[in-house]
């Protein structure tokens, strides 16, 4: 692990901290790009090679960036952008349209959106254009006019694009794809998803027009590169103002460990960014480093079980009653339920082996049936749950077994018959 | 603005007057003298003669069909009732491509007289309006100077103007007027009744040809002080807000009043200014001919043009790149010689006919459907301006480029007279276009692409689609494309299916041969590619789908392979056969196997995991649940710590958000069900070539 001892030769303490945060920070936060991708140098390579044709010789293209979640497709895409328009040709002559198919959720926005990033509707003065279908000519004529020597190439980014490919006969898609494939204004179509199948959702003449061109972003890491990755997280750029940080590879096993642990879980910088994030927040001026048992805090509370946190909330009828559920699940292999016969079982225990709990009444043991539900540990099985009466209604139980254990084991003094009970059932005799 | 009333909002009655003769025995037609026309419940008559001048119902409420009337006749029963008409053009119906001919910017007023052969002169009586033919020395009057003749613009010859052939006319010969020495358009003016030549003020012409929009000036006046009003109708202020912002003159300073007017139109600067001016103007006439500015009707936006002018290409590589796009307009369409023939025998027979006609034409995607046609369409054109065939207007809608199929009215109608109007209207105005006989007609060839985009319920666009060509006098010519080689059969129903007609012809995908002669035919001697290579992907893509664009696209992205397969792009040899290999790979590999392979360690276990729970139920299907308790097992197995439920569900839904798992709605947390995308086997042999 780095460590980074900030000695004030310099600075206070205390602002050399607060450096480090605000550096650490952007980093973590995604607010600044990296100086250049890590491990995607020959898909970098393809996409801007891509990009600067379209921008320099009015080449048409489409391409799809595709990745999992986290793999840094759009960051992929962003370096290639600053980078393209750090060209001196290229940066007045490029019209970047951002769109996501999360915000334009159909068409008619999206040409809304697409005119408004153009600054197209300023041609026609004020006039605000009316519907879809002028909306639409509009854009396509305009598309129409350029040529590939002269018109500005147009960018269009569309981010989610297997959300654009559910919009009624694809019409954007198709049309976006046909101008990327005709003699029109030049354009470059780049798709971000992580959906793998992607091309199976697109229409066979939308298909036929995408250039067939994907870049794949899957990250071949290795535990050793990971490693290396954090290093360079956490060290210090070189023009830190203050020169005084160093750091020390720590070999502590544990931490390796929980790096382990977590590059067997996912690859992908957003989940290691969130744990050094946690663990970077618990630095401050009288502990200005971060520590093993930092990472490991971190890392626990990366992992834990959002369940378990629920359980150990509950009161002990609560838990009587999951596991009364348990033993349901147990009886009848994972058939839905009832109140009913939860409360069956809940008596059942509290004739045969409870010493400790109190004969409840039934409207207290709905009560907190109730309430197990509202915190979506148990759920419904009928849709229509007007007609049936409560207690009759078919539950199922939304906990595995291991954290039903696990909660009676962490929770604050928990009966010992509880505990009994739930590991051996009441049997009928 | 005038408008000439053809659709009928109220309905007129034609009588014949006069004694009838017998025109023609063995037709048992009759000539009469001259017809009454009157509106429906008023008592005003109109009465038109032959070698009369009468305005014709047209597309254009506000451009009637000019014409001369040579005779009337009927038959026995005075049902039907027709008219031998003389035809004149205006500038805009003379095809586009001949409006050069002219030489000179035309004057406003002029029409043209028509000496082609094409069109019918035989028309329905009741299409006569009665609305007054403009009179010499007002506004609208028409001026003829030249004649038309469908190739070329000849000074006319000044018989045609005295002659009335239809004998008998009742009403004296008509005025001739010397047809003026100026070069310049000094016209002839000519009217129905007869006058003295109206010499025309040749400031009036001036602005006339100087204003921008000749509809303001073009209506066809009644009293001159309609007639002044109407020529302001172009800035969207009706005559009757001006005068009412004339009554309210004196309370115009008050900004709600002029608020109000100011939203009663878009340019509310200009009526401003206008209004003051109404108050102190005194003449009001002469006010009112201001031109005024408002937003041009059609303006079209563009994309801004670049700075820096687009680079050329550079070297072999990137000309072959540049030839390879499919956007590029090839020289010649290689491999549809067949096809091409076909459909060029067929449209220009309907074009030389002067008949209609439809064509469907089928073929998956990237057989060069649109592509041909726009090569047929290309050499007819030639042929009509080299005046081997008569001209024909070509118009293009695409199914996918429009937001509901009953735009195809609405596009369709603005390709042809720049009008934009609704859907419905759009659909009346075409039926009338298409049913009623006009001057000019000339052959339209409609493409109708992605045809199945345009079905609805109903199916009424497609129904009028195809019943348009078989109308009399129509001229029009269908061609029509989709993919599926049966949609008439599929989608229409039988009415339809039955106008479509048999005329079909399918686009078979293209052979691997075909391909490769395509590919060559475009790099046109560039020597960029090894015959092998050429040989492979067209054998890989023809064995595929068949279809060119991805032929294309996968040579382009080989040229870029071997360009960076060097250090230095200008000493890139040809693309050889590893670099077609790696650009197949590419676009064809699926990437299930290597994201299987990049994923991490826990979404491996999940999936072998999720394998091992279908062996053990014997379905392709499981809980979430489920496949956590064998993941449990596994990971114990492994030696690995387990993980959490919430840890298991994040890696789940990671896999789902690939879709290399198929899964439920994630409300349903832990009972979600979970599904393989890619088969069990690849799923083994991904993760096995893992742990080797």
């Amino acid at each position: 692990m780095s460590k980074r001892k900030v000695k004030e030769t310099h600075m206070p303490v205390g602002e050399c901290i607060s450096q480090v945060q605000m550096i650490l920070r952007e980093r973590f936060c995604h607010q600044r790009l990296p100086e250049k991708p890590v491990g995607m140098e020959s898909q970098h390579k393809h996409l801007l090679e891509l990009l600067r044709r379209t921008a320099v010789h009015g080449e048409s293209n489409s391409v799809l960036i595709v990745g999992p979640r986290g793999s840094g497709k759009t960051m992929l895409l962003n370096c290639v952008l600053r980078e393209l328009l750090e060209v001196k040709d290229v940066n007045k002559n490029v019209l970047p349209v951002h769109l996501n198919g999360l915000l334009q959720t159909d068409d008619r926005i999206a040409l809304k959106e697409i005119t408004r990033q153009l600054n197209l509707e300023n041609v026609v003065g004020d006039k605000v254009f009316g519907s879809f279908a002028e909306n639409l000519a509009f854009l396509l004529e305009a598309l129409k006019k350029g040529d590939r020597s002269s018109s500005r190439p147009v960018l269009f980014i569309l981010d989610e694009f297997d959300l654009f490919a559910h919009h009624k006969n694809q019409t954007l898609l198709y049309n976006l794809l046909d101008v990327s494939q005709s003699a029109q204004a030049p354009v470059a179509v780049i798709g971000l998803t992580c959906r793998l199948d992607v091309l199976e959702l697109l229409e066979k003449r939308v298909k036929s027009r995408f250039s067939h061109r994907q870049i794949h972003l899957l990250s071949s890491l290795s535990f050793i590169q990971y490693l290396d990755n954090v290093r360079s997280q956490l060290s210090l750029p070189q023009d830190f103002p203050d020169t005084n940080f160093y750091d020390e590879w720590n070999d502590d096993q544990s931490v390796v460990d929980v790096l382990q642990r977590h590059y067997n879980s996912s690859k992908d910088f957003r989940s290691l960014h969130l744990l050094l994030m946690l663990a970077l927040s618990r630095v401050s001026a009288s502990k200005p480093a971060i520590k093993p048992t930092d990472l490991l805090e971190a890392s626990r509370v990366c992992m834990v079980d959002s369940k378990a946190n629920i359980l150990h909330g509950l009161s002990i009828l609560e838990l009587c009653l999951i596991i009364a559920m348990k033993h349901l699940n147990d009886i009848y292999e994972g058939e839905p339920f009832n109140f009913q016969m939860v409360h069956n079982e809940f008596k059942k225990f509290l004739q045969r082996k409870s010493h400790s709990i109190h004969n409840f009444d039934k409207p207290v043991v709905i009560k907190a049936f109730e309430h197990l539900q509202q915190l979506e540990l148990i759920k419904s099985m009928d849709s229509s749950t007007a007609k049936i009466q409560k207690e009759y209604q078919l539950m199922k139980l939304l906990l595995d077994h291991s954290q039903i254990m696990e909660a009676l084991q962490k929770y604050p003094q928990c009966p010992t018959d509880v505990k009994q009970w739930a590991i051996v059932p009441v049997l009928e005799t | 603005m005038v408008r000439y009333f053809t659709r009928l909002r109220m309905r007129r009655i034609y009588k014949w007057g006069g004694r009838p003769y017998i025109f023609d025995r063995k037709l048992k037609s009759y000539g009469f003298e001259y017809l009454n026309m009157s509106v429906e419940g008023q008592e005003a008559v109109t009465t038109v003669t032959p070698g009369q001048y009468i305005l014709i119902e047209g597309n254009d409420d506000e451009y009637p069909f000019v014409a001369k009337l040579l005779k009337f006749f009927g038959d026995e029963s005075h049902k039907q009732k027709k008219a031998l008409v003389q035809w004149f053009l205006r500038l805009s119906e003379v095809p586009q491509n001949k409006k050069l001919l002219l030489g000179r910017s035309p004057h406003p007023q002029e029409i043209f007289y028509y000496l082609g052969r094409a069109c019918d002169n035989e028309i329905n009586a009741e299409s006569i309006l009665d609305t007054p033919f403009p009179e010499p020395g007002t506004k609208d009057t028409l001026y003829v100077k030249l004649s038309w003749d469908t190739k070329a613009f000849n000074v006319l010859d000044p018989v045609l103007m005295q002659d009335t052939p239809a004998s008998t006319p009742p009403k004296p010969a008509l005025p001739l007027f010397p047809p003026c020495a100026s070069p310049t358009a000094t016209p002839v003016s000519r009217g129905p009744v007869r006058r003295a030549l109206p010499t025309p003020d040749p400031t009036v012409m001036r602005r006339a040809g100087s204003v921008s929009d000749t509809r303001a000036t073009m209506s066809a006046g009644k009293r001159s002080t309609l007639e002044a009003e109407s020529i302001h109708s172009a800035s969207k202020l009706s005559a009757s807000k001006i005068l009412s912002a004339k009554r309210r003159g004196s309370a115009a300073d008050t900004p709600g009043v002029r608020k109000k007017l100011q939203l009663s139109i878009g340019a509310s600067e200009c009526l401003y200014l206008r209004m003051k001016e109404l108050r102190n103007s005194v003449c009001f006439p002469c006010f009112l001919i201001q031109v005024t500015p408002s937003t041009p009707r059609h303006a079209t936006p563009s994309i801004p043009s670049r700075t820096v002018p687009a680079r050329q290409p550079g070297n072999i590589l990137e000309e072959a790149r540049a030839r390879l796009h499919v956007s590029s307009v090839p020289e010649s369409l290689p491999c549809r010689e067949q096809e091409f023939q076909d459909i060029y025998n067929f449209v220009e027979s309907k074009v030389m006919d002067g008949t209609g006609g439809c064509m469907y034409i089928s073929g998956v995607p990237g057989t060069g459907k649109t592509a041909t046609i726009h090569e047929v369409i290309r050499c007819l054109q030639h042929a009509s301006d080299m005046d081997e065939i008569p001209t024909f207007r070509f118009i293009e809608i695409n199914g996918m480029k429009m937001t509901d199929p009953h735009q195809a009215y609405v596009q369709i109608l603005q390709k042809l007279t720049d009008q934009k109007v609704t859907a419905d209207h759009a659909a009346a105005l075409l039926e009338k276009r298409f049913s009623n006989p006009a001057p000019k007609k000339e052959t339209t060839v409609l493409l109708v692409d992605e045809l199945d985009l345009l079905w609805t319920r109903k199916q009424n666009v497609m129904y009028n689609l195809f019943d348009w060509p078989t109308r009399r006098h129509a001229r029009l010519v269908v061609l029509t494309i989709a993919n599926t080689m049966d949609l008439p059969e599929r989608i229409m129903i039988n009415r339809v299916a039955s106008r479509l007609g048999l005329t079909r012809m399918s686009f078979q995908p293209y052979s691997f041969k075909q391909l490769q002669q395509i590919i060559t035919s475009r790099l046109n001697k560039v020597k960029a590619f090894e015959e092998d290579a050429l040989q492979l992907v067209s054998r890989k893509v023809a064995a595929l789908s068949g279809d060119a664009r991805r032929c294309l696209d996968i040579c382009r992205r080989a040229t870029e392979i071997c360009e960076h397969s060097t250090s230095h792009p200008s000493s890139a040899g040809l693309v050889r056969m590893n670099h077609v290999m790696e650009a197949l790979d590419e676009m064809f590999s699926s990437s299930y196997i290597t994201a299987i392979r990049c994923a991490s360690l826990q979404e491996q276990l999940f999936l072998r995991a999720v394998i091992a729970e279908f062996r053990r139920l014997g379905l392709e299907e499981a809980t979430f649940q489920q496949v956590f308790v064998q993941h449990r097992a596994l990971s114990r197995v492994e030696g690995l710590q387990p993980i959490s439920v919430s840890e298991g569900l994040a890696v789940c839904q990671r896999l789902g958000a690939c879709r290399l798992l198929l899964l439920e709605a994630s409300r349903l947390d832990m009972l979600q069900r979970v599904r393989l995308n890619v088969s069990q086997d690849d799923v083994l042999y991904a993760l096995k070539a893992v742990r080797d």
